[in-house]
């Protein structure tokens, strides 16, 4: 017991104490030996180059092929199958003006609605759960092919208050309404969204498709690309940057399937979900963790397909400015607290003895890089970078590195700004048209926004991964904290 | 899909290969370091960066022109000794020899380059025989010797006009003007006598009289400074400190008097202390030529020799 206590707790230290080795040790360096300080910020900055011409040739071909299949006619390719939709809506205290779009997104889809089982997974504690469910029920209950409105109890035992928790109860209670009308499990995909997730009109097509194409449908997730169309051109630039970068990183991420994971709404084999016992109903990253606990399940052997469809979420943001960073940053710390997968998996690999070694190096490496990247890359550039010419002395602004530093860190950031050009002409494709409320001239600010991108990384590049590092290596572990999401700021 | 990860796993190799092939370059480029690709070897080589104000200049490195134009780095030079020179149209040109090390940079970056005709312009009318530049205010006070009055004008000599009148009895060459710290006052002096004008007439009346003239036949003035309140003076004669209010009725305070004539003064007037070269007497009773520092407005007027005895002559 206090084994298993003792490495939990290691395995929780690791990634921030790496992170925070790294910043303390260049730090030091800057001041006590400035040239190797400048030695590594440089080859940190080529690699940096190097990184961003690779990612965003990904994220060029992820785009191409988002917009060769997304409007594709899944369904009409698709073979017969018996195969059935179950949707999750975990719903923590969103109204109805979040929910409606929803479930107007599920009506709307190209897909036979009798195949549809949605389930609105609300929580207890919440006062006005009733009222909306009964709201919802009465407006799209006789639509689908089953609906269910479940209602998580709250303080049960073993749990958090995660919205894990809340889906696990939920697809508990389907499991209930799928059986009783003679369902198999293996016949259902599983669905859990966000409860602000408008999908594609093609994505249950799409979906269907990949699951009865896919070699191994049973040990596999399927992750569509992540757009927070729903307010985009009502968003504040700040949190309209944030969220496109977010969803052209999963972009990116799609194409690196040997690192792929799923992320936020995505959908599964409900067999395996039950096999697996749910999504872990104490811990806050759920969406990626479930991921984890297939690939453990089934000894590595489980992948993530992408589907080239989208389903569109809000961006996160309030009635001000400094709200909104507030919200942008708790909300990035939240992804970051997925971090907590790394001594999950560890834990993992630890107990387990049919992994092959390499396999469980490469991706317990991926994994923690991932996130000691995600803590170090915008504190090394924007603050170890100058620390060498600052601190290194007389002696060091006479060497030749003294001087070439900075002509390197100013090359790196003109180099940026080229990528950021790509970016910016990939972020119009992707955007919804134009309301007819918002003026042309919206068009102009979301260009010029672009130049925000340097006080963006400043506040949201490291600081939020380095803070939920921080918190678990001190095990002061965090409770589910949802985005409170709207689609208009009155 | 297999096709694209073929090709994302060739753009991953591509991209280890230009990192791995780039780096040695990168970091020797960095470190100072010249690629001969004949001999396969890095070379120790130093840099030289050249700014000036203002910039486009010429550089000839040893004679040769080169390409840039200033701002500029001149890289990958062997260690030696190289010549300068810096060239532009209309302004003296600017050479130095410099001696370029190993992996290290010489820094030219503040080389000014002189118009060979200035930009001069006049900006006083008529005889000026003395002015005081008021930079907070962006004014300029004249002493018109053939008026034998004050003008002031804007730091571009535009709005020119009278302040006041040179008081009768004031003898010339005068030594100095200073405005008063409340830019109400104006001092002047000569080695006899101390001249003070109002800059707005109207205040004269608070005072209670017009430009006055403080004599000191029996000595020489040698500086005078005004006091943070702006209305008492500090005067520095041949024989002593003494401290006057800006009044002709009112007798000097006298505060130190001077062995030697006073010399290297300067006035705090934020903490109104004098500093100045003296030789006074120690507590051990011998004298000492030292800088002193004279606390004007403290409780106790206290003279402090702040070099101590021994450090320098008796």
């Amino acid at each position: 017991m206090i084994n298993n206590i003792f490495r939990k707790r290691t395995l929780e230290i690791i990634p921030g104490l790496t992170s925070w080795g790294i910043i303390f040790t260049l730090v030091l360096l800057a001041f006590i030996h400035p040239v190797a300080c400048a030695v590594i910020i440089i080859v940190f900055d080529f690699y940096w180059i190097i990184r961003t011409i690779y990612l965003t040739t990904l994220l060029l071909m992820a785009h191409n092929k988002l917009y060769r299949e997304r409007s594709k006619d899944w369904l009409g390719i698709c073979p017969e199958n018996n195969l059935y939709h179950l949707i999750v809506f975990p719903v923590y205290n969103e109204g109805l003006d979040i929910l409606r779009p929803s479930l107007d997104a599920l009506k709307n889809c190209n897909y036979p609605k009798e195949k549809l089982i949605v389930t609105l997974a609300f929580e207890e504690r919440n006062p006005q759960a009733g009222d909306h469910a009964r709201a919802l029920e009465s407006e799209f209950g006789k639509i689908f092919g089953g609906y269910v409105s479940t209602f998580h109890p709250d303080g049960l035992p073993g749990e958090k208050r995660t919205k894990g928790a809340n889906a696990t109860w939920a697809a508990k209670k389907a499991k209930e309404f799928l059986n009783s009308r003679g369902i198999e499990d293996e016949n259902v995909i599983i669905s859990c969204f966000d409860a602000d997730t408008c999908v594609d009109k093609e994505y249950f097509g799409c979906l269907t498709y990949h699951f009865i194409k896919s070699p191994s449908p049973h040990r596999s997730s399927y992750q569509p690309m992540p757009v927070y169309n729903n307010n985009i051109w009502q968003a504040p630039s700040f949190a309209r940057l944030v969220e496109i970068s977010s969803s052209f990183c999963q972009m990116i991420e799609s194409m690196r399937l040997e690192k792929f994971v799923t992320f936020s709404s995505h959908s599964m084999s409900f067999k395996t979900l039950v096999g697996i016992d749910y999504w872990p109903v104490d811990m806050v990253s759920d969406d990626s963790v479930i991921y984890w606990k297939a690939f453990l399940f089934y000894k590595g052997d489980y992948r993530v397909v992408p589907l080239y469809t989208t389903v569109s979420m809000d961006v996160a943001y309030a009635d001000n400015f400094f709200k909104t960073i507030k919200m942008q940053y708790k909300q990035k710390r939240r992804w970051a607290w997925g971090v907590e997968n790394f001594p999950f998996l560890m834990n993992g690999f630890l107990n387990d003895k049919d992994i092959p070694l390499i396999k469980k190096i490469r991706r317990g490496f991926h994994l923690l890089e991932s996130h000691v990247t995600w803590a170090i890359w915008a504190v090394i550039l924007v603050v170890i970078g100058p620390l060498p010419i600052i601190f290194g002395g007389v002696f060091f602004n006479q060497m030749a590195i003294g001087f070439n530093l900075s002509k390197i860190t100013g090359l790196l950031f003109n180099f940026t700004l080229f990528t950021s050009i790509v970016w910016i002409v990939l972020s119009r494709i992707i955007l919804p048209p134009r309301p007819k409320d918002v003026s042309w001239l919206k068009n102009i600010v979301m260009i010029m926004e672009w130049f925000l991108v340097p006080f963006i990384i400043l506040i949201l590049g490291s600081t939020p991964a380095l803070d939920a590092q921080t918190h678990m290596a001190f095990g002061k572990y965090m409770e589910f904290n949802p985005t409170a999401k709207s689609k208009k700021v009155v | 899909m297999l096709n694209e990860q073929r090709i994302r796993g060739f753009l991953f190799y591509l991209s280890v290969v230009a990192f791995f092939a780039g780096l040695p370059f990168i970091l020797s480029f960095a470190l100072g370091y010249k690629f001969n690709p004949r001999t396969f070897k890095f070379t120790q080589t130093g840099l030289i960066s050249i700014k000036t104000h203002p910039q486009g200049a010429r550089i000839y490195l040893d004679s040769k022109l080169q390409d840039d134009k200033t701002p500029a780095t001149i890289q990958e030079l062997l260690p030696g000794d190289y010549s300068i020179r810096l060239e532009l149209d209309d302004y003296y040109s600017w050479a130095m020899q410099v001696s370029v090390e190993p992996r290290k940079v010489v820094r030219l970056e503040k080389v000014i380059l002189f118009p060979v005709r200035p930009n001069i312009k006049q900006i006083n009318q008529g005889a000026i025989i003395a002015f005081y530049v008021d930079k907070e205010r962006n004014r300029i006070y004249y002493l018109n010797k053939s008026e034998n009055a004050f003008f002031v004008s804007d730091m571009e000599g535009e709005k020119f006009e009278l302040l006041n009148n040179l008081p009768q009895g004031f003898n010339y060459p005068l030594k100095e003007l200073k405005i008063s710290p409340d830019r109400e006052k104006m001092l002047f002096f000569n080695d006899r006598q101390v001249g003070i004008v109002y800059l707005r007439p109207e205040k004269s009346l608070l005072y209670g009289q017009a430009p006055l003239i403080l004599n000191y036949p029996n000595q020489r003035i040698a500086n005078i400074f005004w006091h943070s309140d702006s209305h008492h003076l500090i005067v520095v004669t041949d024989k002593n400190i003494a401290v006057i209010e800006a009044n002709e009725r009112i007798n000097p305070v006298n505060l130190v008097n001077l062995n030697k004539m006073a010399s290297g003064f300067f006035y705090d007037i934020d903490k109104d202390m004098l500093y100045f070269r003296d030789l006074q007497r120690g507590a051990d009773g011998l004298t000492y030529e030292n800088v002193y520092k004279l606390e004007i407005t403290g409780k106790n007027t206290v003279l402090n020799n702040i070099i101590r005895p021994g450090q320098n002559d008796k």
